[in-house]
């Protein structure tokens, strides 16, 4: 029964931050924005609902728990490149974002090399 | 003009003339006779749970093996076609090199993801998947080192003796089959208990052996790809 | 059951149209190439769909009810089988077809069909 409780607040859980990585994507500004809510919202996401899955029938949890840490290794690999890939190919912040570290490390870089 | 709304009229009226069609195909009801026989006989004769395998494998194991001809011919005119293409590119992109973070990551995942796309074609006979869709996730892997890794490449000559070895073996199988029980790909191990890892004859075999191929097949064409657009 | 045939088929139909009208309409070699992709997508789904019983479920005869009954609940694995083959040479055509067209921009330096002479029409 607690079991039961646990699995379902899980997987309401997970679709509800889903549904925010998607409200973020329709609604945040720029690029990075966008990339922000899509990876952080379904990894949480995803993530919840899997293990709520696993916790409902208990014979799944080791699978479960697999393709959870398989969701948690190769989701921010794959946006960190979609970020870094758009970053180099220059594609521009939005006007009213307020900092910009990978600027300045470029910047550090270059002068150290000089 | 004309030659677009020439299209768009043949388009609508090939879309019509197939639905008309299909309005008179029933939906959801049982239609091959061949269909019930695989299903009731298929575990008695063949030993393997997943019925659609056993057809792929065994009932028609020579259709599969010209498949993975064609994929094989297919992958080698890729060769064929692209091999001019790289002396000649003389403008070249700019590039950066691939991140740390890409780079230790992918490391930690090159064997995992092989390891999946052997669980997936060792267990075709049990669940879904098979020998295409595990070599299919093996080349996936490889992908991945090539996009992170600038320097690493698949040798060519070890995907070729893989690929060889790995059709080879399936043809062997077959002809050790016309051998012990009297056809090509017949099957002549043990069936065992339905369900088991260790079931089903030969079927765990022959995936194996395409799983290999296929992976090391789209490894090669991959490389090929990359060869020609650095 | 009139709504599966409008839904499914309708889908198979829907996504040959779609392709058809790629591959007659665009004039860029790639996207011709889509549409056929999108076309074999909707012969693949018209297959499967010709394959399906109503209540009967995949053709893994994984539990004890499944292997008692096999013919009274699983689906008819013929297409199914006939898909998996036609998924891999599919896939086998597609990069095939797609080096061709590395080939022909190398040498034309447009993927335009209408600004390459052989392939007027």
């Amino acid at each position: 029964m607690i079991l039961n409780v646990i699995g379902w607040f899980l997987i309401y859980f997970g679709a509800v931050f889903l549904f925010l990585g998607a409200l973020g994507i329709v609604r945040f500004p720029d690029v990075y924005n966008r990339l922000q809510a899509g990876t952080k919202c379904t990894t949480l996401g995803a993530f919840s609902a899997i293990i709520g899955v696993g916790i409902l029938h208990p014979a799944w949890l080791a699978k479960t728990f697999i393709i959870a840490l398989f969701i948690l290794l190769t989701n921010p690999i794959s946006s960190h490149a979609l970020g870094r890939a758009s970053y180099r190919s220059g594609v521009k912040l939005w006007e009213k974002s307020v900092v910009d570290k990978c600027k300045e490390f470029a910047e550090c870089v270059e002068e150290r090399n000089e | 003009m004309i030659k677009k709304a020439f299209a768009l009229l043949l388009v609508i009226i090939i879309g019509i003339f197939l639905s008309a069609t299909f309005a008179k195909i029933p939906f959801g009801v049982p239609k091959t006779v061949v269909g019930k026989y695989y299903l009731d006989h298929g575990v008695n004769d063949l030993g393997g749970v997943n019925i659609v395998t056993s057809i792929v494998v065994l009932y028609r194991g020579f259709d599969t093996l010209g498949e993975v001809t064609v994929l094989f011919l297919a992958a080698t005119g890729l060769g064929m076609v692209l091999a001019g293409l790289r002396e000649k590119d003389e403008k070249k992109r700019k590039k950066t090199a691939p991140s740390l973070i890409m780079r230790t990551e992918t490391k930690l995942l090159f064997p995992m993801i092989i390891l999946f796309g052997a669980y997936i074609f060792i267990h075709g006979h049990l669940t879904p998947g098979g020998g295409f869709p595990g070599g299919v996730v093996i080349a996936s892997a490889f992908l991945l080192m090539f996009l992170s890794h600038e320097k690493w490449e698949a040798k060519e000559k070890y995907t070729k003796i893989t690929e060889a070895l790995a059709g080879m073996t399936y043809v062997v199988i077959g002809l050790i089959g016309l051998y012990v029980a009297g056809s090509f790909l017949e099957n002549f191990l043990p069936k065992g208990v339905p369900g088991n890892l260790f079931s089903a004859g030969i079927i765990p075999l022959i995936y194996t052996a395409i799983g290999f191929k296929v992976g090391s097949e789209l490894t090669g064409l991959l490389q090929n790809l990359r060869e020609t657009t650095e | 059951m009139i709504h599966g045939q409008i839904i499914f088929y309708g889908a198979s139909v829907a996504l040959f149209v779609i392709g058809l009208y790629a591959v007659l309409i665009k004039r860029n070699l790639i996207k011709i190439m889509l549409g056929l992709s999108l076309i074999e997508g909707a012969v693949n789904l018209f297959l499967i769909n010709i394959g399906y019983i109503w209540g009967k479920t995949a053709p893994i005869l994984s539990n004890k009810e499944l292997l008692a009954h096999p013919s009274a609940k699983a689906v008819d694995p013929v297409p199914q089988a006939l898909v998996l083959t036609a998924i891999v040479i599919g896939v086998a055509v597609l990069a095939l077809a797609l080096s061709v067209i590395m080939r022909i921009y190398e040498t034309h330096g447009t993927l335009n069909v209408d600004k390459i002479k052989e392939l007027r029409w």
